[in-house]
């Protein structure tokens, strides 16, 4: 077997007294499409943050083609290939929508401070070429009639859109999305869905994403892994975890206990 | 130098400390209150060059040159020694962690019998004058001009923008806060040297808190993150409490207050500043102009 792109091997944490997520292993493959569901305060978005290193996990290890993450630098890792987006959304909101791709691809511009400030020819042909990869990026994503916008005056849609399109920025190969769907009318989730496919498909990256929102789920992930109290309870295909007893338990409370309401 | 020169000259000097606190605390996001420590550090050793070491031989203008070097240098420095600890702190507590820098250095300086300690530092020689001043001035503002417009100082934005959004863009956040830091320390030195070269008389009583609030106050007046708006507030507020003395006698008893009252009035109907975070850009202008004919 290949080595997966990303895997996790029993990854524990814990706040203090409090295990937050419990020997959570996973892998996924190059293209793969992978979901994590739980209820809230599951631990999903910490398993995120111990991916994406804002957190360093307490136990286990993190590796992305085969080498640890563990210790790593957020930057570092990002650099080395794991973009995310947020929960709550995090772009530059005082920033234009150009400036917010153009960050991402910060850490591949070559030129140093002198020629930053002296403005030399490398300055001016590196900069030309990161505008030029920005722009086709937010053609890809229709949003290169808003490039001069600030980014906090995009609607909550498109600002979606942008996180996504900056995570892409950093060339990545696995691509984590933090609930995308989380505030969108049934119409936006639905173009969401169609989105998220089609950037596994047009860039050829894995995707990794949390959401609550079901239909989204079933209808993209290709393998689901569902998490409860910290506790990895099932793993398997969409179908199979609709069906799976545990998964049903933790979402609707087990059957004993509606009896006793 | 008469009145009117000696304000001008000043004024530049207030410029470039402005425009250099601006890029740490508007531009990078890091609250400091340390910027009179900088300044104190720029001052002394710019100084010093000109007292102990200076050669007679060379022309003043390249012996203030050096002098300004090693104002810029060895403050930046002390802003590397300073930020590598206290950058690691946010918002309040690196704000209380440079202002106690800048107080140690004021006391620094004052148990210093080489520099003159409590006497004060006299017979600098008089270098600056007001071409050289505002030469600085022009370099200060267009490094940072320029800086904002490479991907180092979109870097440095994107810190005070979101930390963490930058961090997970691959920028290593604390490097860049750093560079902001130790940046803005290096001008805030240079300024000092050009003012010890002018005042001739130093004191470590010129450099307390007091100077690093007031140049805080220039640029949140300008707006924070601006650097026209640090220009145009280093400009007033080293014009106006000397415009209101020769308003009359009361205006003149009540100058300071009135200087309060106007500050507050501006916070109340302009609390992000005259300019906010935008520039004054003429091309602008030509564009507008441009886009009505289309």
């Amino acid at each position: 077997m290949t080595t997966p792109i990303l895997e996790t091997q029993a990854l524990t944490m814990r706040f203090g007294g409090l295990v937050a997520v419990n020997n959570f292993s996973m892998q996924m493959g190059d293209t793969d499409l992978v979901g994590v569901i739980g209820p809230n305060g599951a631990g999903k978005t910490t398993i995120f943050n111990m991916i994406t290193g804002i957190y360093e996990p307490t136990e286990g290890d993190v590796r992305l083609s085969g080498k640890s993450l563990v210790g790593e630098q957020v930057a570092l890792i990002t650099q080395k290939g794991i973009a995310r987006t947020f929960q709550n959304i995090r772009l530059f909101k005082d920033l234009t929508v150009l400036d917010n791709i153009r960050l991402a691809g910060h850490s591949r511009m070559k030129y140093g401070l002198i020629a930053n400030i002296l403005r030399t020819k490398k300055f001016h042909e590196e900069e030309s070429r990161l505008k030029e990869e920005a722009i086709k990026l937010l053609k890809i994503f229709k949003l290169e009639n808003k490039m001069d916008h600030l980014a906090k005056n995009l609607p909550y849609g498109e600002q979606r859109k942008l996180e996504i399109a900056r995570a892409l920025a950093t060339k990545p190969k696995v691509l984590l999305l933090d609930e995308p769907a989380a505030g969108m009318n049934p119409n936006e989730t639905a173009d969401l869905t169609k989105l998220i496919k089609w950037v596994r498909d047009e860039f050829q990256i894995a995707i990794l994403l949390i959401e609550h929102d079901m239909r989204l789920v079933m209808e993209v992930c290709e393998r689901i892994y569902v998490v409860d109290h910290g506790e990895l309870i099932a793993h398997g295909n969409p179908s199979e975890i609709q069906n799976n007893p545990k998964v049903i338990e933790a979402y609707l409370g087990a059957q004993s206990e509606e009896g006793e309401q | 130098m008469d009145y009117l020169a000696h304000l001008t000259l000043n004024t530049g000097i207030f410029i470039i400390l402005a425009v250099s606190l601006n890029l740490i605390n508007g531009i990078c996001g890091q609250f400091s209150l340390g910027h009179a420590g900088f300044w104190a550090v720029g001052a002394y050793t710019g100084a010093a060059y000109g007292v102990f070491l200076a050669p007679e031989a060379l022309p003043d203008f390249i012996n203030l040159f050096i002098s300004c070097g090693i104002g810029f240098v060895v403050a930046a420095l002390s802003g590397l020694l300073i930020g590598v600890p206290c950058l690691r702190l946010r918002g309040d507590y690196l704000a209380i962690a440079t202002l106690g820098f800048g107080e140690i250095i004021r006391i620094l300086i004052m148990n210093m019998d080489v520099v003159g300690g409590p006497r004060g530092f006299t017979n600098i020689p008089n270098w600056s004058n007001l071409f050289w001043v505002y030469f600085w001035v022009v370099i200060t503002i267009v490094f940072c001009a320029n800086l904002l417009r490479g991907t180092h100082g979109r870097a440095i934005i994107s810190i005070r923008e979101d930390e963490i959004a930058a961090d997970s863009m691959g920028i290593y956040t604390f490097k860049y806060k750093t560079l902001a830091f130790v940046i803005g320390a290096g001008f805030a030195g240079l300024a000092g040297s050009l003012f010890a070269h002018a005042q001739q008389f130093l004191h470590p009583n010129g450099f307390t808190f007091m100077w690093s609030v007031i140049i805080l106050l220039m640029i949140i007046l300008g707006g924070l993150g601006s650097i026209t708006g640090a220009i145009v507030g280093a400009v007033i507020l080293t014009i106006l409490p000397e415009m209101l003395r020769f308003m009359g006698e009361t205006v003149s008893q009540w100058r300071m207050v009135i200087y309060s009252i106007l500050l507050i009035c501006l916070m109340l109907w302009r609390p992000s500043g005259i300019f906010g975070k935008h520039e004054f850009n003429i091309l602008k202008f030509f564009k507008k102009d441009e886009e009505a004919t289309s």
